[in-house]
């Protein structure tokens, strides 16, 4: 980025600069008459100057010029104007001035409009520059610089040196004129007091700046010290488990306490000195007028200086102050944005950033990656200098298999990123065939090779998402968008730099994975979890899912279908006791109270959880229902019943989340309900009573087994479901689904659609027995698939915590053999796997890169057998040694008889 | 049959005679009550002991695998508690439970048993006390088979 903020604004909206520039001058004349107007309606149709000779009209809108002396003198005549009486005049200047107000504020309002566009497009560009940095950011820089940091700088540090580019040329402009114009005119009626003004003006052009550099220098350590803030809270957060471990939120929180009072005090400093330099400013300023009253009055009282001269003097002064604070601010600001340009440019320093990759990508050629790989004199130096790799050479055939195995130092990770193109820190050649590794196109090794390290890393979104990120280098296929719409956004991306590519295309490249379309790459994508050890737990997550059934409509179908038929599995099997299934007439005792009410799926969240209680329609409903008293009630028992037995119980106890209606920290009020229950009923409140009310609606009597439902009971409740319904329907309110057993419910989970009704509590083994059935009747339904699908849609997180790491280290696999690439290194990405489990997706590798290549770190030479090459790491050199037959690739050309290569020593 | 009744159950249990309601209450809550039909197995031998179960309701036969089979070795009803010994010992089943009738149980599991056992020392000396007696019992036992 340029070095100067100015040059940055200027190098890429000189037009617009201009164009707003332009428009202001333009509008300038439109302003002057404006202010020249009210003085002409008033003299010469109000006081009549224009009619004093007699005249009974008086010219309207009269257009001429006075040719200047040097020129010959003379008028030009443009327009005569209309001859009109007093009343005419008067009227006419009035529409006039009201024309003027219209026009002034329409240019007003243009370039307000133009110049805050112009900011905005401006900081698009920035933030989108700065984006773009922040790819190319070289490993070195990455060790240091701080992902939170880098988010403030490019969210807010530039926020306001985009509020500025708007002002940037267009206002000293049009406030220097200003000035000046009131400067030149007060000289022109007296030198010596022009020459006051100017010197008190001098004085406060270097004062004042000069005073502002110490608040420069404290805006720069503001902004810094506001930034490392930001760091440090990412930091805290993203380290919150050995901030837990090891109890130290007190020196967290002192940690930051001290930031924040450093904080404190430089802005302490800076308000200090910034209202110290304004009331200077604003002495300065009214310096200048103690010299005309005192020296012009000396003046006039002399004789030297005309009054009325003295009088237009100080009034023209009255015009200049404004302009010059003005002026005077937008320098601070300018001062200020500038210390932050540089403070945000330091941050993507140019020795940080990778240097810029050339897109010549259409002329490479795109041949598979393989032949004979040649390394020669590989050097590699540690962090403090030792050389981890000196002089390595090897040579193997591709495609192979090759183990790395590791000498417990640094090597073969080294070696492994080497020949992944993760680094460029090593000095040596490495020939795949006729080509250069280091020399090949960046699109070309993001297709043809692949890399699984430690750290699975993995962005927020499904799992199908994260599998399929290594598809999209490119859009191929535009998607239909409005044309118009489609305009304007290429129009803008151009005018600021962005990219033209919309996220809504097309990108997965179906073609080079074999895929004809969605469902086909989906079915891929199931295939390769299945076999790598993630379909159960796919099936799971689909499970788990929910579907819009407008969308998959034909799917919804079916797993109505498969409810009907899952009810008969079970009735026919005598597991009929298992489940017990939602139905409109009877009560569901295996399912919450608050489930029997509603006999729905809650969708917004005031009919969630405890805010059922609050809610105005359900309370009526239950109200009009006549259960209200008889939740109370059993929301007394409730509260009586765990007050006694979980009394004792320390605060936080795990049995309180897991069992309690209650939490710990609720205990004490709910005691306090029902000591002012015992007084007498009249002494609950209103909040007693809802409160009180929400404790049953979690009730489920096969769990909880308080006794506190009969069959009376349970027949209203199922009666106030129809009460419920009505008023929910009345009032137009989207927050309930209601269940129907004919219907797919949308709110509601798969499994829950397919069971439609509860697993009982009470028959031992329910759940098992349950899961079961449900993967038979799926099965037989065909409908696994489907499920699985709905699986790939499972969100994974921020940085896929929602996953297991297992689980996060197949999807990472997954991604990378999806792409299909020609060689794939793979440097702890099994490290959350046993050793039977690792040895399995070990051969799971094998067999799927039949044609490729596979590199692989391996801790010690126990797998080293199945692989066609073994490379070791001895003092510095790499000994390259072929498996005479590898145990799985036996298909293969046998390799020549183990034999040791060697690398040359350096 | 609601948490109260349970709580009688438990208090006719010789392990818990002499805990607190509240606590046995606290115990029955956290339980859960499950039937077994016949011939359906609480757990079979070998399996990890994740819970002990108090027969609320009907029979249930102990059974020890042997190289001829399956032997019975004792029948349990009402109030006995079964698989105690394992959630404390942390070891496999030692045999197999298999109801002999439709039979009701309370569940108590394994990490809520040993929780509230670390939460209210009265459980545990309680417990002690039980185990004390079963051992001098078989030392008892002992004493006379080595003596006849």
């Amino acid at each position: 980025m340029e070095k100067s903020l100015f040059r940055y604004i200027w190098t890429h909206s000189r037009r617009d600069q201009l164009i707003v520039c332009a428009v202001v001058l333009a509008s300038l004349p439109f302003y002057f008459m404006s202010l020249d107007l009210p003085r002409q309606i008033v003299n010469q149709a109000i006081q009549g100057e224009a009619f004093r000779d007699g005249n009974a009209t008086a010219p309207f809108l009269h257009l001429s010029y006075q040719w200047p002396k040097w020129l010959g003198g003379g008028t030009l005549e443009i327009f005569e104007g209309f001859q009109v009486g007093r009343l005419g005049l008067l009227f006419g200047l009035s529409t006039l001035f009201l024309f003027f107000v219209v026009v002034n504020g329409a240019f007003k309002y243009w370039i307000n409009v133009a110049k805050g566009i112009l900011g905005e497009r401006m900081l698009r560009r920035m933030r989108f520059d700065l984006f773009s940095m922040v790819l190319r950011f070289t490993p070195d820089a990455l060790r240091t610089v701080k992902s939170s940091e880098t988010a403030t700088i490019i969210k807010d540090e530039v926020e306001p040196i985009g509020g500025f580019i708007g002002d940037a040329f267009i206002t000293p402009i049009f406030l220097g004129m200003q000035a000046i114009t009131a400067l030149v005119f007060i000289m022109i009626q007296n030198v010596w007091l022009g020459l006051i003004a100017l010197a008190v003006i001098a004085v406060q052009f270097t004062i004042i700046p000069r005073l502002r550099r110490e608040l420069l220098r404290l805006g720069k350590q503001r902004q810094l010290e506001s930034r490392q803030l930001a760091g440090r809270i990412a930091e805290v957060q993203d380290g919150i488990e050995v901030v837990h471990v090891h109890n130290a939120y007190n020196w967290e929180r002192a940690e930051i306490g001290h930031r924040l009072f450093n904080l404190f005090s430089v802005r302490l400093k800076i308000y200090n000195r910034k209202f110290f330099v304004k009331s200077l400013n604003n002495f300065l300023a009214q310096l200048t007028p103690f010299f005309f009253y005192a020296i012009g009055g000396y003046f006039a009282l002399r004789g030297t200086l005309d009054i009325g001269q003295l009088v237009a003097v100080i009034g023209a002064y009255r015009e200049l102050p404004p302009p010059l604070k003005e002026l005077i601010d937008w320098d601070q600001q300018r001062l200020d944005v500038q210390v932050k340009y540089d403070q945000v440019t330091q941050h993507f320093a140019e020795e940080r950033l990778a240097p810029l990759h050339e897109p010549r990508e259409a002329a490479e050629e795109d041949v598979p990656l393989t032949g004979p790989l040649m390394a020669e004199d590989i050097r590699v130096a540690g962090i403090h200098g030792d050389m981890i790799i000196e002089g390595g050479a090897f040579t193997v055939d591709l495609p192979a298999s090759i183990a790395l195995i590791s000498n417990g130092g640094a090597a073969a990770g080294m070696l492994a990123r080497i020949i992944a193109r993760r680094t460029s820190e090593f000095s040596g050649r490495i020939r795949i065939g006729e080509r250069d590794l280091m020399q090949l196109p960046v699109s070309v090794v993001g297709r043809r090779i692949a890399y699984a390290g430690v750290d699975p890393i993995l962005f927020p979104g499904s799992i199908r998402d994260n599998l399929i990120y290594g598809l999209r280098s490119k859009p191929l296929g535009r998607i239909e968008e409005e044309k118009r719409e489609m305009d304007r956004r290429i129009a803008e991306a151009i005018r600021t730099g962005n990219p033209i590519e919309s996220i809504a295309d097309q990108w997965v490249d179906y073609e080079r994975i074999g895929a004809r379309d969605e469902n086909d790459l989906d079915r891929i994508l199931l295939d390769l979890l299945d076999r790598i050890g993630m379909g159960d737990t796919i099936y799971l997550f689909g499970l788990a899912g929910r579907i819009d059934p407008e969308r998959h409509m034909a799917l919804a179908e079916r797993v109505v279908e498969a409810r009907h038929r899952l009810r008969e599995t079970f009735q026919s099997n005598g597991m009929a006791d298992l489940v017990e299934p939602f139905d409109p007439e009877r009560y569901n005792s295996q399912a919450t109270i608050a489930e029997n009410l509603l006999f729905g799926v809650p969708i917004s969240d005031e009919f969630k959880g405890r805010n059922l209680a609050e809610n105005g329609q359900f309370r009526s409903a239950i109200d009009r229902a006549g259960l209200t008293d008889d939740l109370v009630r059993m929301g007394l028992q409730i509260a009586e019943t765990m007050t006694e037995i979980f009394e004792g119980l320390p605060p936080g106890h795990s049995l309180f989340e897991q069992f309690s209606f209650i939490g710990a920290e609720e205990l004490s009020e709910f005691a306090a309900i029902l000591r002012r229950h015992a007084r007498g009923e009249g002494n609950l409140k209103r909040e007693d009573r809802t409160r009180l009310l929400a404790l049953p609606l979690a009730y489920i009597e096969a769990r909880h087994r308080l006794g506190l439902l009969d069959d009376r009971l349970m027949a209203r409740i199922v009666e106030a479901r129809g009460r419920v319904r009505e008023v929910l329907a009345k009032s137009a309110s989207e927050g309930v689904e209601f269940y129907d057993p004919e219907h797919f419910c949308a709110a509601a989970p798969l499994r829950d659609n397919l069971l439609f009704g509860r697993v009982s509590y009470q028959v031992a083994n329910a759940r098992v027995r349950v899961t079961e059935a449900v993967a038979t009747v799926v099965r037989e339904l065909d409908l696994l698939e489907d499920i699985e699908r709905i699986g790939l849609d499972y969100q994974v997180g921020t940085a896929g915590r929602l996953l297991s790491p297992q689980e996060r280290a197949s999807v990472n696999l997954v991604r990378c053999l999806v792409k299909r690439p020609d060689i794939l290194v793979i440097d702890g990405a099994f490290a959350p796997f046993d050793e039977a489990r690792s040895q399995q997706m070990l051969e799971l590798l094998l067999e799927l890169l039949d044609q490729q290549s596979l590199f692989m770190v391996l801790p010690n030479d126990r797998q080293a057998g199945t692989f066609d090459v073994q490379l070791r790491f001895r003092d510095g050199q790499i000994i390259t040694e072929k498996t005479a037959a590898p145990a799985l690739r036996s298909a293969r050309p046998e390799p020549d008889a183990a034999q040791r290569v060697a690398g040359e020593v350096a | 049959m609601t948490l109260e009744t349970e709580v009688q159950s438990l208090r006719q249990v010789p392990m818990f005679r002499d805990v607190d309601p509240a606590r046995l209450k606290l115990l029955a809550f956290t339980s859960e009550r499950v039937q077994f039909s016949g011939g359906q197995r609480f757990f079979s031998q070998g399996d990890p002991s994740d819970a002990a179960y108090v027969i609320l309701d009907g029979r249930a036969n102990v059974l020890l695998n042997t190289p001829g089979g399956d032997i019975q070795v004792a029948e349990l009803g009402s109030n006995a508690l079964v698989g105690e010994m394992g959630i404390l010992s942390d070891t496999p089943r030692s045999a197999t439970i298999m109801a002999a009738e439709p039979t009701t149980a309370l569940r108590i599991d394994k990490r809520v048993f040993l929780e509230l056992l670390a939460q209210f020392p009265q459980m545990s000396l309680a417990i002690m006390r039980e185990l004390a007696k079963r051992l001098e019992r078989t030392n008892a036992q002992l004493v006379a088979q080595s003596s006849s």
